[in-house]
């Protein structure tokens, strides 16, 4: 508890004193000035550690979404004790925000359960999984857990999804993990070549299903730019999966969704979600009823505000040398010629996480979350440091 | 996003009260569309609402639980894995509490998540589910999903469990569901049948799994009742599950746990969702495990509220099963529909159709003081209408 008091204590802003009354429920006046008090930046899990290791939004959900989890705690928080009743509120706001039918969306404790749903229904022992190498592993980890083969398709020589080689291993699959723009690598295929893959898919290998993630979504700033959930609602054999961790800058609460057709959407609800008493928290339903109801322009300032450190960032490493592969997303995957683990070590002596290893790629190329400007600036600083010194692996 | 962060700090943000105050209307919207969707029964509008039919804890959590919530409020955009404490600590506190390793433990978004992945690790079309009738329902709807074969055995005539009828059906079970106290019929069985029936089960079949759900533990005042924790620690193929949801006031949060043997839990931590325990359900965990003194306070309350609940109850002649819990089974001598119906019209929600005895008994879960005091004037009208009352039970229904 001590520890949890401090944390209270530094997220309102009053130093280590320990003046805050413990009724806040009971004083309005002054939890307002609390409240106020709380900046809505991220704090980082450590004092000054400059977290660059999980794609997260730095600044957090904004102030509308805080006030919805706020006002969720009910009167006296009495509404923490009650389960929440309110996730099929949240599927409707969902379904009149992607303008589909609530059935053909369902909800997940983050996308991570949509992704573990949709490889147990759709893969199995002769029915492959086929995803790119590198990707975002949940898909496969979970696969290699049950016992389904995995199929690996590496990616073209710009880190790109390498749509010939994937389509060729799509045949037969049961589910393909297509992750667009892709994690770790950052690069994202145009919505018409994307189109295209699906087509020849379907028409190849009638029985495999693709699961498109698009959790990076908002942060694409390509012009061959769209989302697919128009087809996902209309071919049971696509389906999209979205998350609130990203711009939307909610990883804290757990929530993703898929949208699909509905009879996926009804196989996937039946297997593992539904709106009862599931895992969703009361606090991240109505911070996402909120998040979601938001005026587009919202996401729209955060889209802009990565792609400023963004641009800040990559230009950072190529005029040293190190050209990232082409990012549309909050994060960038770069050559740095050295073990990611040698510079994560040393990056984190000195105040800056970055992330794990993505093989095969684990010897040359490290991923890169893009944090605030401010932080981006403290971090490449770091980063000259670091790779100022020779590799010892080199 | 920089135009809520200047909003924040210049003060253009609504006032905390205004905003409570503007969703409060929205929240009461919001939960009677929800009704008639889920074919709930209806509130008539304007009448208050009192929920007493999902066993929760009515005040919630204490606020030394609701200040770390909102303490951190500024780490939501964090993965739990990122966050100070993150999930490993919850482990930490909770093996500290049991003096166990935290190997001894899993977590899950709600104890339902373990009770769906036990369901889901250990049952197969060979190896059935063997539960109580009536009993919680969640393993039954998972093995149903799973075309699992399910023996439901039938609680005996004091409403408790049947430990014998279920010991006979285990042989060659996958899983048995043991919850200790029995929702919805509340009653409890205590520490020597608990031991009895692990060694008896283990002896006709010992690849079974036993999971013994003590979501309301600490609501129990029988003295002959124990946790089976330390059994399930000693004992292979056997756990025991808890929540945050009953006693501690966070259902809302979405946090349970399971405790046994590493080689028992292993299936389940595989099963579990990655980091499905929110940055928040997290702190609060932590946090209540550090204020037993809430629990204790909780559990007298409710003691003393549910005294209350069962004498008004077998004061209108209803006969009720020994609670152990924090909630009420009740004969109300008609089908639970037609009780649930007349009830919600003056605003009393309470629990759903148990079968096999929807035709006369209710589950009643125990508000405050001040809630039951107004259920049971309900419950009155409800089970003995006006024309039949005499006036010294109208005099009665005015004290209340």
């Amino acid at each position: 508890m001590a520890l949890t008091r401090r944390r209270f204590v530094q997220a309102a802003g009053l130093g280590a004193a320990g003046t805050i009354a413990t009724d806040w429920i009971g004083a309005r006046g002054r939890e307002h000035a609390l409240w106020s008090l709380v900046s809505p930046t991220l704090q980082a899990s450590e004092r000054d550690l400059i977290v660059l290791s999980s794609n997260e939004n730095p600044v957090g959900p904004g102030l509308r979404v805080l006030n919805a989890m706020r006002t969720a705690l009910g009167e006296g928080g009495r509404s923490a004790g009650r389960y929440s009743p309110s996730a099929r509120d949240l599927v409707d706001a969902i379904a009149r925000k992607q303008g589909v039918k609530p059935e053909n969306v369902v909800l997940g404790c983050g996308s991570t359960q949509i992704l573990r749903s949709a490889t147990h229904l759709f893969t199995a022992t002769d029915k492959p999984l086929v995803g790119t190498i590198p990707t975002y592993e949940e898909c496969a980890g979970y696969a290699e857990m049950m016992g389904r083969p995995v199929r690996a398709v590496p990616l073209d020589a710009s880190c790109k999804i390498d749509l010939d080689k994937l389509a060729e291993a799509s045949q037969g699959a049961g589910l393909v993990f297509y992750c667009n723009p892709n994690n770790p690598t950052a690069t994202y295929v145009g919505a018409r070549a994307t189109r295209d893959y699906f087509e020849r898919v379907n028409r190849t290998s009638p029985t495999t299903t693709i699961l498109v993630d698009e959790a990076y979504f908002d942060y694409v700033t390509d012009a061959d730019h769209e989302t697919h959930i128009p087809v996902a609602v209309d071919n049971p054999r696509v389906i999209v999966a979205r998350t609130f961790s990203k711009a939307y800058g909610m990883a804290g609460l757990r929530l993703g969704y898929a949208i699909g057709h509905k009879d996926t959407i009804k196989k996937m609800a039946d297997w593992d979600g539904g709106t009862g008493t599931g895992s969703l928290n009361v606090l991240a339903i109505h911070a996402a009823i909120a998040a979601i109801q938001q005026d587009a322009s919202v996401i729209a300032a955060e889209r802009a505000r990565n792609q400023a450190v963004r641009d800040f960032t990559m230009n950072w490493f190529t005029t040293r040398g190190m050209k990232p592969a082409d990012s549309q997303a909050n994060f960038m995957f770069v050559q740095l010629g050295r073990p990611a683990k040698e510079f994560r070590d040393a990056c984190r002596k000195r105040g800056v996480a970055v992330a794990r290893d993505f093989p095969p790629f684990e010897k040359t190329h490290c991923r890169l979350s893009f944090g605030t400007l401010d932080e981006m600036k403290r971090a490449v600083s770091v980063f000259g440091d670091v790779l100022a010194k020779r590799s010892t692996a080199a | 996003m920089p135009v809520s962060r200047r909003g924040f700090l210049s003060g253009r943000v609504l006032p905390f009260s205004g905003a409570l105050v503007a969703s409060r209307g929205m929240e009461a919207g919001e939960s009677g569309a929800m009704q008639d969707r889920a074919g709930r029964a209806n509130v008539p509008p304007g009448i208050p609402e009192i929920r007493i039919n999902s066993n929760e804890n009515p005040l919630g959590p204490g606020k030394t639980v609701l200040e770390a919530i909102v303490g951190k409020f500024p780490e939501a955009g964090r993965y739990p894995f990122n966050s100070t404490p993150n999930d490993g600590a919850l482990v930490s506190a909770l093996s500290s509490k049991y003096r166990i390793k935290s190997e001894n433990v899993v977590l899950g978004g709600g104890s339902q998540e373990i009770l769906k992945s036990a369901v889901r690790a250990f049952t197969s079309p060979s190896r059935g589910l063997v539960t109580g009738a009536p009993t919680f329902e969640n393993c039954v709807g998972t093995a149903k999903k799973l075309g699992h074969p399910i023996t439901e055995v039938k609680v005996d005539s004091a409403f408790r469990l049947d430990l014998d009828s279920m010991i006979a059906a285990s042989k060659g079970a996958g899983l048995i569901f043991f919850n200790n106290p029995n929702n919805p019929t509340a009653t409890v069985h205590g520490a020597r049948s608990v031991l009895d029936f692990v060694a008896r089960v283990r002896q006709i079949s010992p690849d079974t799994v036993i999971l013994i759900d003590e979501a309301y533990h600490d609501y129990v005042t029988d003295s002959s009742y124990e946790s089976a924790l330390p059994l399930a620690l000693d004992t292979p193929n056997l756990f025991v599950t808890r929540t945050f949801s009953k006693a501690y006031g966070l259902a809302g949060m979405r946090i349970g746990y399971a405790i046994g043997r590493a080689e028992t839990l292993t299936p389940l931590e595989k099963l579990r969702t990655p980091y499905g325990l929110s940055v928040f359900g997290i702190a609060a965990a932590i946090t209540a495990l550090h204020d037993p003194k809430h629990i204790a306070a909780e559990r007298a309350r409710n003691t003393s509220v549910r005294a209350y609940t069962l004498q008004a109850l077998m004061d209108l002649g209803c006969k009720t099963a020994d609670s152990q819990a924090n909630f009420v089974w009740v004969d109300v001598g008609k089908p639970a529909k037609e009780f649930r119906d007349a009830c919600a019209k003056e605003g009393i929600i309470v629990g759903r159709d148990f079968p096999p005895f929807e035709k006369t008994h209710v589950r009643i879960s125990i508000g405050t003081q001040d809630e039951m005091r107004k259920a049971v004037a309900v419950f009155r009208r409800v089970l003995r209408p006006v024309s039949t009352t005499t006036t010294g039970s109208r005099m009665e229904a005015s004290w209340h």
